[in-house]
């Protein structure tokens, strides 16, 4: 029985500790003061909002039908 | 860095000179991440070949129990769990390392570190999901599902992810901004947990040897963690990255997205013990782990809102990426899995669920048509750009999405109605065991018919893949974005 209040203890307690930790840290970082310019880090000069990076499937069906359509 | 510094002349908009200059440019950053990730992303695809034949194998003689059943190393107990390794550790969790290794480094906007510290660690973790799944098949395996490699190959495996953990933190030291962006919060914290799950568990079961109820705890805290606090953070940090870069437009509430990862964080370690519901054990510790459960859905109604609503307005982008067919896929499963997970967690339904086959097929959403899916759609949009090459063919492309997409749904289908008939007979005290196994047959072969279709997908997947590697991608003027950025003399040229 013993090993599963080690378990609980070390494990599931412990775990949800350093959440809390990462949490206090984040906050103190001021992670949490700008969230409106945190979502667009991933965004740039070089790669702009509003910029699609992964037009593979272009040039198929749908585009030669919307031609056929008005020529 | 100082080799991009300038920008190129042919570009149309004129990068401000700060901005470049100061931090290295993604193409750059890409193409250091190249050896280790390719690496990864191949020994992962070769193990999804194996773990598609074991699951074959073993799907196959549920309904036809003479199906190779002369050899010992074949029988059900084991390449049943070969094909589960092969899955969890083999496949999974290196696609997993090498999308983390790709988005830690993008999200740092720094060059890899320490790149041999990663190559060993492939190393590590390949011999020891060698020496696991050959134990396994050899009869050593220590019957814990999850766990079942035998304790010679366990270390193997800890001080390859030791290693990872390692780098992680290293490379997180090393970032280039001073904000962290959602999904490096996800990745970090899968880097971390998941060498303490492994640890522990393996500690507690081979060191100290706990066993009876004990085993049952740690055996289902660590089953289901390594789901929720490895697996869904990877596919959880792919999918907050692929979908608002592919459709160029930031997240929808990044609020929310900070509400669903700290959620997470802070509860899902209680959960686990829901797989005792029933059990000879502590009824509290069950309670807790159903409340931690039912928590759970504020993680992943916040993601499911947040997804939705960054897509609409774009959901005819699925139509033109490959990565965002794929992640739009694991995200919608992942909400469907997940839901689906809490309902199973309520006693008054898991005793017509626990022990059928409707836990298999919830298994395999979450496992497949959540986390699989998404690292099929960074596979698709990260290999490009490290081996300078287009997917030679959009076509095998639709057809590897369109066999994995039916192929588990199918399968989702056909072990949810199998389950369910399963219980209810098995609910039946008047009805005779044997009746419960029969009834599941016709279900068990449409399941093995749809495995072939996935193990087709990934047999397609392997050999495009294959080609990429070789460099026998596309290469002409078509008119993908990659292409694109190569012929403005964008930041292509940069990574060679």
């Amino acid at each position: 029985m013993s090993a599963i209040y080690l378990l609980i203890l070390g494990s599931m307690v412990l775990l949800g500790a350093t959440a809390v930790l990462g949490l206090f840290w984040a906050a103190r970082n001021g992670q949490f003061r700008d969230m409106k310019r945190g979502a667009r880090v991933i965004f740039d000069e070089e790669e702009p909002v509003g910029m699609p990076t992964d037009v593979v499937f272009k040039k198929r069906e749908p585009r030669r039908r919307k031609a056929a359509a008005h020529p | 860095m100082s080799a991009i510094a300038e920008p190129p002349s042919s570009i149309h908009a004129p990068v401000p000179d700060s901005a470049v200059g100061q931090i290295a440019s993604r193409a750059m950053i890409d193409a250091s991440t190249r050896l280790p990730v390719l690496l990864f992303f191949g020994a992962a695809l070769f193990w999804l070949l194996a773990g598609s034949l074991f699951g074959f194998v073993a799907s196959w003689k549920l309904h036809s129990p003479l199906f190779l059943a002369d050899w010992s190393w074949l029988t059900f107990g084991r390449i049943r769990s070969a094909h589960l390794n092969a899955m969890a550790y083999g496949w999974a969790s290196q696609a997993a390392i090498g999308v983390g290794i790709w988005l830690m480094a993008r999200l740092c906007r720094a060059p890899l570190k320490s790149a041999p510290v990663l190559m060993i660690a492939t190393g590590l973790w390949n011999l020891g999901v060698a020496i696991g799944i050959s134990g396994i098949l050899a009869g050593d395996s220590q019957s814990i599902e999850w766990l079942e490699f035998p304790a010679y190959a366990t270390p193997l495996l800890f001080l390859a992810y030791g290693l990872i953990a390692i780098w992680a933190v290293i490379m997180f030291a090393s970032r280039q901004v001073g904000h962290v962006y959602v999904s490096q919060w996800y990745l970090l914290a899968a880097f971390f947990w998941f060498p303490w799950l492994y640890g522990t568990a393996n500690i507690l079961i081979q060191g100290i040897g706990v066993n009876g109820v004990a085993l049952g705890a740690v055996n289902w805290w660590f089953g289901h963690n390594v789901l929720g606090l490895w697996f869904t953070p990877i596919g959880l940090a792919a999918a907050y990255y692929f979908i608002p870069k592919v459709i160029g437009r930031p997240v929808h509430s990044y609020y929310l997205s900070a509400l669903g990862f700290w959620s997470l964080a802070l509860f899902y370690s209680w959960n686990g013990m829901h797989h005792l519901i029933g059990g000879p054990f502590p009824v509290w510790l069950v309670t807790a782990s159903i409340v931690a459960s039912i928590m759970m859905t504020i993680p992943v109604v916040t993601t499911a809102i947040n997804h939705h609503m960054t897509m609409r307005g774009h959901f005819h982008m699925l139509g033109l990426s490959p990565t965002l067919r794929f992640v739009v896929f694991g995200a919608m499963s992942y909400t469907v899995v997940s839901l689906q997970g809490v309902s199973m967690a309520f006693r008054s339904w898991n005793k017509l669920t626990h022990f059928t086959h409707y836990t298999v097929a919830h298994a395999h959403l979450g496992l497949y048509a959540f986390f699989t899916m998404i690292m099929f759609g960074s596979m698709y949009y990260i290999v490009p750009r490290l081996t300078q090459c287009e997917w030679r063919s959009p076509r095998l492309i639709k057809l590897h999405f369109w066999l994995s997409a039916y192929g588990i749904i199918a399968m989702f289908g056909v072990l949810s109605i199998a389950g369910l008939a399963q219980g209810a007979w098995l609910n039946d005290p008047q009805i005779e065991f044997i009746k419960t196994v029969q009834v599941t047959i016709p279900y068990l072969m449409a399941r093995s018919l749809s495995g072939v279709a996935l193990t087709g997908a990934h047999f397609i997947f392997a050999i495009h893949f294959g080609l990429m590697l070789l460099r026998l991608g596309r290469t002409g003027p078509e008119p993908t974005y990659f292409e694109n950025k190569r012929h403005d003399g964008g930041a292509v040229e940069g990574g060679q």
